[in-house]
């Protein structure tokens, strides 16, 4: 079990009792086994199977996806599991787009053979070549399209594929919990409280 | 399920459409005072226990919104303009310009719970200042003071957090809030300090969220997930929690979700006799009443009024005047985002902890016509503000990511500002579109005033000051631009005493047909300063109290 599913189970069994009501008891079982499901799907090492794209064309978008958000002493776009995020949403809820994509993504990998004749493919290209490469194309939409998805696949919930044991939510400090008490933050510790207001003011 | 179930043969007293915020305090107060009353709401029944953390599914899925894939609109930007299907946030996906909660409690369900009452000036402006050339500006027909005993039940029957009097700027009351203010978090201390070293004067923000157990619902734990999402533990004041049950615990009302009313009937004597709707299955019925009441929401209403157009009502239901659809505004919005040395974790807890009203009044020394309040917030929930990539910030590479890791140093000051009514901004019906049960699809027409985006400059330039006076490493506005989308959806049915100039009666009562009345963000006049939902609702009790007094007397 995640972090996650046991900071919403024991948020739900906690909320129970101040809520007084049925919900939480009734909903409980498939509750707790949406979220099984969902924590064993995010957590089978890949390689897994592509849904939608080919193995080249997964290769070529993972390493752009490495370099929009790369790896380093935080996690990136590969620890977040971007490409399978991207291969899901492509073959699910954006399959109307998904021929675009493809189509942007052929466009892509032929304006990469013209640039660069020698290299096999823009995966396998040198980091220098491909940096090169995309800072040439960032202002087309299939850039734009593959940076929003990298950027999902990095933050969106794991049950979707990316954000790999919370991956991208450890890289911006977001805690996914399901209750919170003050302070919040480090100005809010120290507040004195709210001081009335004594003059009217000019209007 | 309700545990009143009305037959398709019965007529009932009252059919309502929507459950939202409207549409719920009309259910129950129209029940409470013995009528018959069916609710009829296009989206699920959702409970608590639906509801999740789900940022990609609520905001870039249509989780809980009306669906661009089965109830698309077209825009454009001028009568004149092609209309198009838009993309906007998400180049993977078509979007709607009006977005609005498809779902039992409506967009009471979703929303942030900014519940500030409108001011004085907000109903009579026009007197006050004069006419706007080009423009519709104009009074309501009623006064703050009429609706005053409203916003209070509002504030102690549907359950609103704050501090009364604690703004020099607040319209007078009649009683305080029932509940102390929801706990300050960073983004309102941090712009409380800035502010009131620029001799401003913030305040607790007016939340119509719990901040202690009231009336049968907890107190909010916190979690954050308030914009755009539904509240897990009830605490959030939606009509799904409090309005629609205590509409059904009188046994005289039956919500019926899943029921897409598209067409309202009418006899030969003009008038209404009942709706027509889908169920779940696609499956078509009418339903007969003694009269029907449209909360449908601001861009729902008027198209169903223009899609129940017939030989008696060519221009569509309810529109001699013409003016059904047209007049749309959506409030003028701006994002000023700030960031800190520590840390301040807006995600936790509510988004909106302090206000400040000093610029709420329009200032004719500004050269422009507008004016607004501005708040303390989270900016966005993780993939919207990842997402966000205004101006000359890093939108990928190393740069991008050292950018992301602020997130928890981050806030928002945001403006809310008027938005004046356009005849040329309307919702109508786009020819050769239709959605997934074959009706006419909606065109939205919008173009911002030059005033609209005059009040937001001005908002996001104090905005910046705020921020700098609090103490702010790094701040960045989003551009003040034309909108082409909105979640306030106002205007398109509006109230006036002239037949000829306006949809509804000072009552709610549509000019035309005597038992259809209309209650929802259409029958604003002029747009307020945003936040919107406190206003609706007020029109919500007093409309249902005037409109139970028409049955009692049969003059439906």
């Amino acid at each position: 079990m995640t972090e996650t599913d046991d900071g919403r189970r024991r948020f739900l069994l906690a909320s129970g009792s101040a809520l007084a009501g049925a919900w939480v008891v009734s909903s409980w079982p498939a509750i707790a086994a949406a979220h099984e499901h969902a924590a064993r799907a995010a957590q089978t090492p890949g390689p897994q199977a592509f849904g939608f794209l080919t193995s080249a064309e997964a290769a070529d978008v993972d390493a752009m996806a490495a370099h929009i958000l790369p790896s380093g002493d935080t996690p990136g776009a590969r620890e977040a599991h971007v490409v399978y995020f991207i291969d899901r949403v492509l073959a699910t809820c954006f399959s109307d787009r998904a021929p675009v994509f493809r189509a942007g993504l052929a466009q892509f990998q032929v304006g990469f053979h013209l640039a660069c004749p020698a290299a096999r493919s823009f995966a396998a290209a040198s980091s220098a070549d491909q940096l090169a490469f995309l800072h040439a194309v960032e202002a087309t939409p299939f850039f734009a399209a593959v940076r929003q998805l990298t950027v999902m696949g990095t933050l969106a919930a794991s049950q979707y594929g990316g954000n790999f044991g919370g991956a991208g939510w450890k890289l911006i400090g977001f805690e996914d919990q399901h209750v919170f008490t003050a302070p919040f933050g480090h100005y809010d510790r120290d507040y004195a409280g709210f001081v009335p207001y004594t003059k009217e003011p000019k209007r | 399920m309700s545990p009143r179930q009305f037959k398709l043969n019965e007529t009932v007293d009252f059919i309502v459409v929507g459950s939202g915020a409207a549409g719920g305090v009309m259910a129950r107060e129209l029940a409470r005072s013995g009528f018959t009353v069916l609710v009829l709401e296009q989206g699920p029944r959702l409970y608590p226990a639906d509801f999740e953390h789900d940022e990609f599914k609520y905001s870039f899925l249509a989780g809980i919104t009306n669906d661009p894939k089965n109830s698309p609109q077209t825009f454009r930007a001028g009568p004149d303009a092609p209309a198009e299907r838009l993309i906007t946030n998400n180049p993977m996906a078509y979007a709607n310009p009006l977005v609005y909660a498809r779902l039992v409690g409506g967009s009471s369900t979703h929303f942030t719970a900014n519940y500030w009452r409108f001011h004085e000036i907000d109903f009579n402006e026009r007197s006050v200042l004069g006419g706007i050339a080009g423009t519709g500006f104009d009074d309501w027909p009623i006064s703050y003071a009429e609706l005053e005993p409203y916003y209070t039940k509002v504030e102690w029957e549907v359950g609103v957090s704050g501090l009364a009097e604690a703004s020099p700027f607040d319209p007078p009351r009649s009683k305080p809030y029932p509940m102390p203010p929801l706990p300050v978090k960073s983004s309102g201390v941090l712009m409380e300090r800035g502010a009131r070293k620029l001799g401003l004067h913030p305040f607790p923000a007016p939340m119509a969220i719990n901040s202690q157990a009231y009336r049968g619902r907890p107190a909010c734990v916190s979690c954050g997930f308030c914009i755009a999402f539904g509240c897990e533990v009830m605490a959030k004041s939606s009509s799904l929690f409090n309005m629609i049950p205590e509409a059904e615990a009188t046994g005289r009302c039956e919500v019926r979700p899943e029921s897409y009313v598209f067409r309202v009937e009418t006899n030969e004597r003009g008038r209404a006799t009942g709706v027509r709707y889908f169920d779940r299955d696609k499956r078509e019925h009418f339903q007969k009443a003694r009269a029907v009441v449209l909360s449908a929401n601001g861009a729902e209403t008027p198209r169903l009024l223009l899609n129940s157009e017939s030989a008696r009502f060519p221009q569509g239901l309810a529109n001699s005047s013409g003016v059904v659809g047209k007049y749309l505004m959506f409030n003028q919005q701006t994002a000023t985002h700030a960031v800190f040395e520590r840390e301040l974790n807006e995600y936790k807890s509510v988004q909106v902890t302090r206000v400040i009203h000093d610029f709420y009044d329009s200032d004719p020394r500004r050269g422009f016509y507008g004016g607004g309040g501005l708040d303390a917030r989270m900016g966005r929930q993780p993939l919207g503000w990842a997402l966000q990539s205004s101006g000359d910030l890093p939108k990928w590479g190393p740069e991008y990511k050292a950018r992301l890791e602020a997130f928890p140093r981050s806030m928002v000051c945001a403006g809310h500002a008027t938005s004046l009514p356009l005849e040329t901004n309307s919702v109508s019906i786009e020819p050769g579109l239709a959605d997934a049960w074959g009706i006419p699809a909606m065109r939205v027409t919008y173009n911002d005033h030059p005033d609209d985006l005059a009040i937001g400059r001005f908002l996001r330039d104090r905005a910046s000051e705020i921020m700098d006076a609090a103490g702010a490493q790094k701040i960045w506005s989003e551009e003040v631009a034309p909108r082409n989308n909105s979640v306030h959806l106002l205007g398109t049915c509006r109230m006036g005493k002239d037949p000829s100039r306006s949809v509804i009666d000072q009552f709610h009562r549509a000019h035309d047909v005597r038992n259809l009345f209309l209650c929802d963000g259409s029958s604003f006049v002029t747009s307020g300063r945003g936040q919107p939902t406190m206003t609706i609702q007020a029109l919500a009790f007093r409309a249902a109290e005037h409109i139970a007094r028409f049955a009692r007397r049969d003059e439906i």
